[in-house]
């Protein structure tokens, strides 16, 4: 065990020493100014969970490169030892190969869906009948506030990530992302903001539970355990705004010869436009909480109405991002799905330039819609008829996909695995969900549902049914090319029936029951909804079983299944032109793509040629900063 | 990376990708950077547009005053150093060694003069975050871009030891030109803090 080198030795230190120069400072500070009393614990907190991860990073090694680099001195040359995994040990290194972090994105995203999906099942068992039989309306509270931020901030945007992160580059025929270290440090930044969410249940006052919006004035007059979630959310956000701008630079400037941005697969394309969401919009979440922090920690007033402050513009800034942000989820997705129909209708995708286009009316019109979301808010009543349209717009783009992804399957020759299955399940389920969005932008109705199961119906129709489907879908279309393993299809297809079944049974009543007034975010309900809600819980449990078999088939298969060929699928795409898994560095000899991605049916039709070894290549080394930096 | 210490080809990355952009991929990085950093910004204009227009109360708060003129001056100082930042690319793209060097203590010792100077402002100002809303969003507003100049510092201040090492040439000065980009940007946006919050 070594203290000097990089790794969780050292990193240990670094959480140590933050936790340290935390209390210093504040102490000092305090006793400089001559407050009362000196050792203030809350901001001894709040300091130290903004120092110990900063530290823990430091002694992971994260920045070891850019120290060296920044004082001048020789930057070592194995700054890119860390690429391949050798051994499971060198998952828990900052490591640079876009494939490793891969892999750590998603199942560290696993993970945190497991222990999101169990706060779930808590929140469900306690509301499986009326009255209070396991926690205390607080602790309930706490349950779905970290459930919803664990899953969203750290399962869902992260997941679509890591899959992006594996394939991305092999699609476009790059050896690596465009700032392999940077992408290191994306990844080790989720843990830390994971780790922060969940620890808010050890602090005094228990865990956040003010939702996963944290509306002021609530969020800054919360017990202490609000700033797991304020600093958490930061830690996350810069985390998804460095790897947007890695995949932004890596599609435009290292895509193969002959890949016009109009040959690039619609995985690349979708996660362009979710890139350029990211970079825009989560500022403005990190903002949101940077104003919640100055008024709790230094005593600003921007929601203090006593002194001027403006409560609602919490919510102007914090929707100007969580609306895109449900795009952020959800565009990755429709790039898997749009991945894996054509392949397996084994037919082009019907209208590629509409879809692509689509993509980027959703990126523009996303940033239009926020308000709807504050009907009820007591805003300006103005600006309610706007929203209203231009949501019921946006629908428009998305109608696009759904309509181009059925004319994909129209008279296709359907392969119904379980990739498949959970494209189709997306497919239905998601028009449900956008459906039912449809009704909710519609002034009047919104109001009668606004904070009751009908949005809560919503939001899983679109999020479980359309953002996890997907990722399932993904998950299992690329695990042969990510393992060399091919998985099991007879599990695979159980664990579909069964979710799909088990979701539709918990999702679906909560729209009676949402319409007929049981209000969301409430520990206990009136009589009448017993019936429906013990159904729900038991449903929502077998929701939670069916991801056993997932669980299951993923770890068995990876240990033991039969060797995947390089291309099971007979996909078209860069990434299946490989080994499975595929080399060290992706290609032997960089690609050149002659033609569209989605030939499929075509005769004679290719997508990408590998030519002899003395194809033009530039001296541009990839990743590493180049020479004459 | 210092190329003359370290032949390229030594270490053990990845092959080359094909360059399918003429935009350098650092240079493009530092820019979506900027963009996000831009909406930052946005969203603290959306805080001062509500506190300052929407609910319609006085700016800044009852009692209180800016200190335009020395502000002003500071304006001053801050564009001078984007001027001198320019001058240090275009020594060092000349091979003007003396030039690079002068430029660049001096773009430096230009913005610590600026983060000084806005440091006494907050001692003299006479107010408080914790006064009233108008207060926290001047302090907000102004100490976010204090942060963005601190954090260009700190980027000038590693180009500065690498200037002294003897790193960069005509050829080989991107490690210069990037966090040269990032201090224009840090001016501009003062520009634009200066005329909302100070003048207007």
């Amino acid at each position: 065990m070594s203290f000097r080198a990089p790794g969780f030795p050292r990193a240990g230190l670094g959480i140590l020493v933050g936790v340290g120069l935390a209390y210093a400072i504040v102490c000092s500070v305090r006793a400089l100014y001559g407050w009362d009393p000196v050792v203030d614990g809350d901001a001894v907190l709040q300091v130290a969970l903004i120092a110990a991860p900063l530290g823990f990073l430091i002694g992971l090694g994260a920045f070891d490169y850019w120290f060296r680099w920044a004082i001048g001195a020789p930057t070592l040359p194995e700054d890119h030892s860390g690429h391949g995994a050798r051994s499971w040990k060198d998952y828990f290194r900052v490591n640079t190969d876009h494939k490793v972090i891969g892999v750590q994105y998603m199942v560290t995203s696993f993970v945190f869906l497991g222990i999101g999906g169990m706060f779930a099942m808590l929140v469900r068992a306690e509301l499986a009948q009326p009255g209070m039989q396991f926690v205390d309306p607080n602790a309930f509270n706490g349950l779905f506030s970290v459930h919803a931020s664990v899953l969203i901030f750290l399962f869902i945007i992260p997941v679509f990530a890591g899959i992006a992160n594996y394939v991305l580059p092999l699609m476009i025929g790059a050896p690596d992302m465009a700032f392999p270290r940077l992408n290191a440090l994306s990844f080790w930044l989720l843990p830390v903001a994971g780790v922060m969410m969940l620890l808010s249940f050890l602090a005094p006052g228990g865990a956040f539970a003010t939702g996963w919006t944290a509306y002021a004035p609530l969020s800054t007059e919360a017990p202490i355990g609000q700033v797991f979630f304020t600093i958490g959310v930061q830690f996350a956000g810069a985390s998804s705004i460095a790897t947007a701008l890695n995949f932004l630079v890596t599609i435009v400037t290292m895509r193969a010869p002959g890949m016009s941005f109009f040959r690039m697969p619609l995985l690349v394309w979708a996660n362009f436009a979710t890139s350029l969401l990211v970079v825009i919009a989560t500022p403005f979440v990190a903002a949101s909480q940077f104003f919640v922090l100055l008024d709790r920690a230094l005593g600003f007033n921007f929601f203090n109405a006593a002194k001027g402050g403006d409560v609602l513009m919490y919510q102007h800034v914090f929707w100007f991002y969580s609306h895109p942000a449900v795009y952020i989820m959800m565009l990755p997705g429709f790039g898997i799905i749009s991945e894996i129909i054509a392949v397996k209708a084994r037919k082009p995708i019907f209208g590629y330039r509409m879809m692509a286009f689509s993509l980027l009316a959703i990126v523009v019109l996303g940033f239009t819609v926020w308000a709807h979301h504050m009907f009820v808010s007591g805003m300006q009543e103005w600006i309610r008829v706007p929203m209203m349209i231009t949501t019921a717009v946006i629908a428009v783009p998305t109608g696009i996909k759904i309509f181009s992804w059925l004319a994909t399957l129209w008279r296709g020759v359907l392969h119904l695995d379980t990739p498949m299955l959970f494209a189709l399940g997306f497919l239905t389920m998601f028009t449900l969900g956008g459906i039912s969005g449809v009704t909710l932008a519609m002034v009047p109705f919104d109001i009668h549902v606004s904070d009751t199961y009908y949005i809560v119906a919503h939001i899983h129709y679109v999020l479980f049914g359309g953002s996890l489907f997907t990722i399932f879908a993904g998950v299992y279309y690329w695990f042969p090319k990510i393992t060399g393993r091919m998985y099991d299809e007879r599990l695979g297809r159980w664990h579909f029936w069964t979710t799909f079944v088990a979701f539709n049974c918990t999702f679906a009543p909560m729209h009676l029951i949402g319409i007929e007034g049981m209000p969301r975010r409430v520990a206990d309900y009136a009589e009448t909804f017993a019936g429906w809600n013990l159904f729900i819980s038991i449903a929502s449990f077998v929701v939670g079983l069916s991801t056993l078999i997932f669980v299951y088939n993923m770890v068995t298969s990876w240990r033991a299944g039969v060797r995947a060929p390089a291309n099971p699928w007979r996909a078209m795409t860069l990434e299946w032109q490989v080994s499975s898994p595929p080399p060290i560095f992706n290609f032997d000899t960089i690609p050149t793509v002659v033609g569209g991605p989605y030939e499929y049916g075509v005769p004679g039709a290719v997508h990408g040629v590998f030519k002899d070894a003395e194809v033009k290549t530039t001296a541009t080394p990839a990743g590493a900063a180049p020479a004459g930096d | 990376m210092e190329a003359a210490a370290l032949p390229i080809h030594d270490h053990h990355g990845p092959p080359p990708a094909n360059q399918s952009a003429r935009v350098q991929p650092q240079v493009l990085g530092m820019l979506l950077f900027i963009i996000s950093e831009v909406m930052v910004f946005g969203a603290f204009f959306t805080a001062y547009f509500f506190i300052r227009v929407v609910t319609g109360d006085s700016w800044p708060g009852e009692g209180d005053h800016l200190p335009k003129a020395i502000a002003g001056v500071n304006t001053a100082i801050l564009l001078s150093s984007s001027l001198t930042m320019h001058w240090t690319v275009e020594a060092t793209i000349k091979g003007n060694r003396a030039g690079m060097k002068a430029g660049i203590v001096t773009t430096f010792l230009l913005g610590v003069t600026f983060l000084f100077i806005q440091i006494n402002e907050y001692v003299h100002v006479g107010f408080a975050p914790s006064d009233s809303a108008q207060a926290s969003v001047f302090y907000g507003l102004t100490g976010l871009h204090g942060a963005h100049v601190f954090v260009g510092l700190l980027l000038l201040l590693f180009v500065l030891i690498r200037v002294f090492r003897g790193h960069f040439s005509p050829q080989a000065h991107r490690g210069l030109e990037v966090p040269g980009i990032y201090w224009h940007f840090v001016d501009v946006m003062w520009v634009i803090v200066y005329v909302t919050v100070y003048l207007l």
